[in-house]
């Protein structure tokens, strides 16, 4: 066991972060609008340029091949310097590892680039109206057609959906509850997308409806019926360290700790324990790399949401009415989000309970 | 950049495991002990030269855990820990006389005072124990007998991660028979563990030891690298690893922080444990008793939850 990095790690966090330190842009417009939209994918296409977009993946697709341990010391770096959320994250977090170990090799050809270089950005869309934690009761359906397949029905809550290029969906292909779930990929453009207001005015998801878009054959993300699985697996990575990964939290614990600097003793003591909590993830993280993720993620999952929220809180106690006029506010709301999304908390506390303690059902 | 223990320190704690689980009773303050000599637990972090395994206090980690897990009575982390300094090998006991008290002192064949350090000879008074397995006495020095060369600061760091491992321990324990008596115990007709408000809490405890655990290992090679490096300034070099310290040294605000997420977890474990056991937990038949115990008295122990909570802060925050 040590916590050293190699000389190689260490001149690729060198490399990072005097990068970053060149280029991170000061603080852009919320990706959920237009104009931010734009400025963030312009920004993402700066990454790429320096091969830094997606630097986990292979080569061929515009990654580095970075391992998992330098994966996170550029999370680290990329969220120190305080560069922005990535507007391709459902893309690159969720879809890409599913591209990988599901997609045709032209599926990958096709779509895994582009996504790198965030010509196209990706939207999820899963939820249904009356379909969230219970995600297998879904009822829009796909109906077979000449070399394809006919969408209908109604997607909501879709992240990014109101700007995004693409979705990937899960869709019912015949009634057995979870073998009837196919998994689609989609242009956006022949589907109605109607922008849902989010808490702080902007519209940061979307509901998509669906009226027979037409998807061809080779849209398919592995075979038909095998939705349910296939996602299953994208669930993992949603929950798990590619889209929450460790430096966020730090970067966000640092903060407030420079925040707090000349708080009460009270207050300094809850920004303390903030930071404990985020080295604890952080170094849960780096003994989790190597082995399985399962069902261990669900752990994480509750963890980082419950202290995005605390830090978030905290920050609201030291700012007061000011922070409504601070990024910290948006963080606020969005650290609210954090236990509803990637499968509410409570969802995730069952499946602690009943997949890594053994509880009855 | 490898945080994860080798198959031989995960191999060492199953082999003290093993002997826990056969001889272990946490009602006997000295059950275990000659069979754990025998494997040369206590002697675990003196040099080869000196007869010892000549382990680090990361190796150990893992073992540690396991007592606490057995909720083993007796100074297992004193004699561990002083052991080096002292030139233990075998079965012989130390215990550590830290702020006017001496813990298990009367089972103990030395008694280092950490603030010579030295081993000193002794007046003792039993004060109350709030844990069978962990007698405190209020300590007199009598005569110094000999001085040592161990940095106090070095005994009291490595005693202070050695009982954030075993609360490590006493909470995985907590977890698992709470768990197992959740299947067992039906109410309405069902195993109470297919209660969700019984699950919910079960699972903020297995959340709660999961992210407390690395911690405290961080914290054991926080502790052999300072007691290797004379130079200090080495730990508050490397500006990325989670921020440069501004009061305490990097590896006393490690150890701090383990304590401090060790103490919390298992303050989480037993108190859902009696929770979950309802009555049967709060009497005397149940062995879970000798866990809920063990936490309080090692949540106390080389600085209470609330001290460390606070020398963190000061860590971070220089005040
Ligand atoms: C900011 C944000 C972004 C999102 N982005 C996307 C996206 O990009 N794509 C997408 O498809 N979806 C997205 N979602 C939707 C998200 O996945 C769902 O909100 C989530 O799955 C929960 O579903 P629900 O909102 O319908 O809540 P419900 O399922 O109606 O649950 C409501 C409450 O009941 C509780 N509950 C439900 N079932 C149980 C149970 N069995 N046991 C205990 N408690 C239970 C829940 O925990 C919750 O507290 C997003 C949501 C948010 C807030």
């Amino acid at each position: 066991m040590d916590l050293d990095f190699t000389p190689a790690e260490q001149a690729f966090r060198a490399e990072v972060r005097d990068w970053l330190a060149d280029h991170v842009p000061s603080r852009l417009p919320s990706m959920d609008t237009r104009e931010g939209f734009e400025a963030h994918r312009e920004w993402e296409a700066l990454l790429a340029g320096a091969r830094l977009s997606v630097v986990s993946w292979p080569e061929e697709h515009g990654g580095r091949a970075a391992s998992p341990i330098e994966w996170l010391i550029f999370e680290e770096e990329y969220w120190a310097s305080g560069a922005p959320a990535r507007v391709s994250q459902n893309g690159i977090f969720l879809l890409a590892p599913t591209l990988f170990a599901f997609g045709t090799p032209a599926q990958q050809a096709r779509f895994l680039g582009r996504m790198a270089r965030a010509e196209d950005v990706w939207a999820q869309a899963w939820s249904e109206p009356e379909a969230g934690s219970d995600l297998a009761a879904l009822t829009s359906r796909a109906s077979r057609v000449d070399g394809g397949w006919l969408l209908h029905g109604r997607k909501t809550w879709s992240s990014r959906a109101a700007f995004a290029s693409h979705g990937f969906g899960l869709f019912r292909t015949s009634d057995t509850r979870h073998h009837g779930l196919t998994y689609f990929l989609f242009p956006l453009e022949d589907v109605t997308v109607r922008p849902i207001a989010q808490l702080d005015g902007t519209h940061g998801f979307a509901e998509l409806l669906f009226d027979g878009v037409f998807v061809p054959d080779d849209l398919v993300l592995g075979e038909p019926g095998q939705g349910w699985k296939i996602a299953m697996a994208t669930t993992s990575s949603e929950r798990g360290l590619t889209l929450r990964s460790p430096g966020r939290f730090l970067a966000t614990a640092e903060r407030l700790v420079a925040l707090a600097r000349d708080a009460d003793p009270a207050l300094r003591d809850r920004a303390a324990r903030c930071l404990i909590d985020a080295e604890a993830y952080r170094l849960h993280t780096f003994g989790a790399v190597r082995g399985e993720l399962g069902a261990t993620t669900s752990m994480g999952k509750v963890f980082w949401s419950e202290l995005d929220l605390r830090m978030h809180a905290l920050a609201m106690d030291l700012l007061g009415p000011a922070a409504a006029e601070t990024p910290w506010f948006d963080g606020y709301l969005f650290s609210l989000a954090g236990p509803i999304y990637a499968g509410t908390n409570e969802i995730q506390r069952n499946i602690i309970a009943e997949r890594v303690l053994g509880l009855p059902r | 950049m490898n945080f994860a223990f080798t198959a031989e320190q995960l191999g060492f704690a199953a082999a003290v495991r093993d002997v826990l689980r056969d001889r272990c009773d946490p009602s006997d303050r000295l059950s275990c002990w000659k069979e754990l000599a025998e494997l040369g637990l206590f002697g675990a972090l003196v040099p080869e030269e000196s007869g010892g395994l000549g382990l680090s206090l990361t190796d150990l980690v893992p073992a540690i855990e396991e007592t606490g897990r057995a909720a083993m009575p007796g100074p297992v982390v004193e004699t561990l820990v002083a052991g080096p300094y002292a030139g233990v090998v075998g079965a012989p006991r130390v215990s550590l006389l830290v702020d006017g008290l001496a813990l298990d002192a009367d089972l103990a064949d030395l008694i280092v005072d950490v603030a010579g350090p030295s081993i000193v000879s002794v007046r003792l008074e039993p004060r109350r124990a709030v844990d069978q397995g962990r007698q405190p006495f209020a300590a007199t020095v009598v005569d110094e007998l000999r001085v040592l060369e161990a940095p106090a600061a070095d005994l009291v760091r490595k005693a202070t991660v050695g009982v954030s491992a075993q609360l490590i321990g006493v909470a995985r324990e907590l977890l698992a028979r709470s768990v197992a008596y959740a299947k067992a115990r039906t109410q309405f007709g069902r195993p109470i563990g297919a209660f969700q408000a019984v699950k919910h809490q079960l699972a903020d405890v297995a959340i709660a030891v999961e992210f407390a655990a690395p911690l405290v290992y961080r914290a054991a090679l926080s502790a052999d690298n300072a007691a290797l490096s004379a130079d200090r300034a080495a730990y508050s070099a490397d500006g990325k690893d989670t921020g440069a310290p501004v009061g305490l040294s990097r590896p006393d605000r490690d150890v701090s922080a383990a304590k401090v997420a060790a103490g919390e977890a298992a303050a989480l474990a037993a108190r859902t444990a009696l929770q979950v056991h309802g009555a049967i937990g709060y009497t005397a038949e149940l062995d879970l008793r000798f866990w809920l115990a063990r936490t309080w008295s090692l949540s106390a122990a080389y600085g209470t939850t609330a001290e460390h909570r606070t020398r963190f802060r000061q860590a971070v925050f220089g005040s």
